[in-house]
């Protein structure tokens, strides 16, 4: 071997070691990095990560199948015009549930706790430090109200409110859809913008209401983007009553 | 010479390459990491050997694959079994890099002060005869 084959080869070497300690390097550091006390506490870290990327993998794997329906769906009613009214209405269903990511005019209301007010603050005996927070019922107050006054499509922090979702109170975290979401709470919703508007802002309404103890910030928008849900609508129970 | 630079370039398009490369995933990450430490290693390994005088590029080569392949396949055999095989790897593989580390610097060492020793010797010499061309 002459010094040139010497020198590519552990030049080769050197190239594959410092790509795999980059590699391994950024995966550790887009990792959470919290510092976990006990062994147990590692493992479960671990398995929780594991599960999550296998979570991520299928869901992918979903969206991908997702995709490939709605290709062949395209293609079988190409030619027939029955069958495209047919991939209409499919298509509007998907919309209805909450299955697409649905665009339009709206409001975008934003509840954040105020963090304004600490212990000290709170003196007198029937004041409470919990009053100045936001908490599950207040969504479900704004949900309720907004879907009164003729919302379409509502989602509290990209969490698509569809007819399975529920909001919970979780302790210290509210959850929606089983997600959890934290204060700010981001609730855009489409529909009529004055209606949705008026609906929150009427004297004696949710936001006279909340201004006593929390923050809040309402705002028209011409243009409000809602993610769809991303979870399952499953129908193991029940069944068409046949007429 | 040009080993030096074969290994700088190396390196240089080795991080450039990882950096813009994807991130494994995090079930994988544990291998990977035991397959750099066997492959470090190797590469101390190979400096002592070089210092040493006895380096062979053939065993250090088969070294840098085997070692990592085989600590990769203890690691999993070792999950499967439910024994951390990998911390006895660990063990043995920063070992021997601490060992080679101590005998790189005590070569370093030696080096140097062995200069020294030769520089001071010469300076003496020089002294000396200046001295001597004085006197006469």
């Amino acid at each position: 071997m002459n010094k040139k084959q010497v020198a590519l080869t552990l030049g080769i070497m050197c190239l594959l070691l410092t790509v795999g300690i980059a590699i391994q390097v950024r995966t550790i550091s887009n990792t959470n990095s919290t510092v976990a006390q006990t062994l147990t506490e590692n493992g479960l870290r671990d398995e929780v990560l594991r599960w999550k990327e296998r979570y991520d993998n299928l869901y992918s794997q979903l969206e991908q199948a997702e995709g490939n329906l709605e290709k062949v769906r395209q293609q079988a009613s190409q030619d027939d015009t029955s069958a495209s009214s047919k991939e209409d209405e499919i298509k509007l269903n998907n919309m209805l549930l909450g299955l697409t990511d649905v665009t339009g005019t709206g409001i975008i209301f934003t509840l954040t706790d105020n963090q304004g007010v600490t212990t000290e603050m709170v003196t007198s005996i029937d004041d409470d430090i919990s009053y100045y927070l936001v908490h599950d019922s207040d969504l479900r107050l704004v949900v309720n109200e907004l879907k009164n006054a003729g919302a379409e499509a509502i989602s509290i922090n990209n969490q698509r409110i569809v007819s399975t979702s529920a909001i919970t109170c979780e302790g210290n975290i509210i959850k929606v859809n089983g997600e959890k979401i934290g204060s700010p709470f981001v609730i855009r919703a489409i529909g009529s913008p004055e209606l949705l508007y008026g609906a929150l802002t009427r004297p004696g309404g949710p936001i006279d209401l909340f201004n006593a103890k929390v923050i809040t910030d309402i705002k028209k928008a011409n243009k409000v983007e809602i993610a769809k849900y991303t979870g399952i609508i499953s129908s193991k129970y029940m069944t068409n009553v046949e007429e | 010479m040009i080993i030096m630079i074969a290994i700088i370039v190396g390196c240089i398009i080795g991080i450039v390459i990882g950096l813009n490369s994807p991130i494994i995933p995090y079930t994988y990450s544990g291998y990977l990491a035991i397959a750099i430490i066997a492959a470090l290693d190797s590469v101390f390994g190979g400096i002592t050997a070089t210092l040493n005088k006895n380096f062979n590029l053939k065993i250090f080569i088969s070294g840098f694959f085997g070692n990592a392949i085989l600590s990769i396949l203890l690691t999993y055999l070792g999950q499967r079994l439910n024994v951390d095989i990998y911390l006895a790897a660990i063990v043995v593989f920063v070992g021997r890099m601490f060992n080679n580390l101590a005998i790189i610097r005590r070569y370093l060492i030696e080096k140097f002060s062995a200069k020294e020793i030769i520089n001071t010797a010469q300076k003496m010499k020089k002294k000396r005869e200046q001295k001597i061309q004085k006197n006469t």
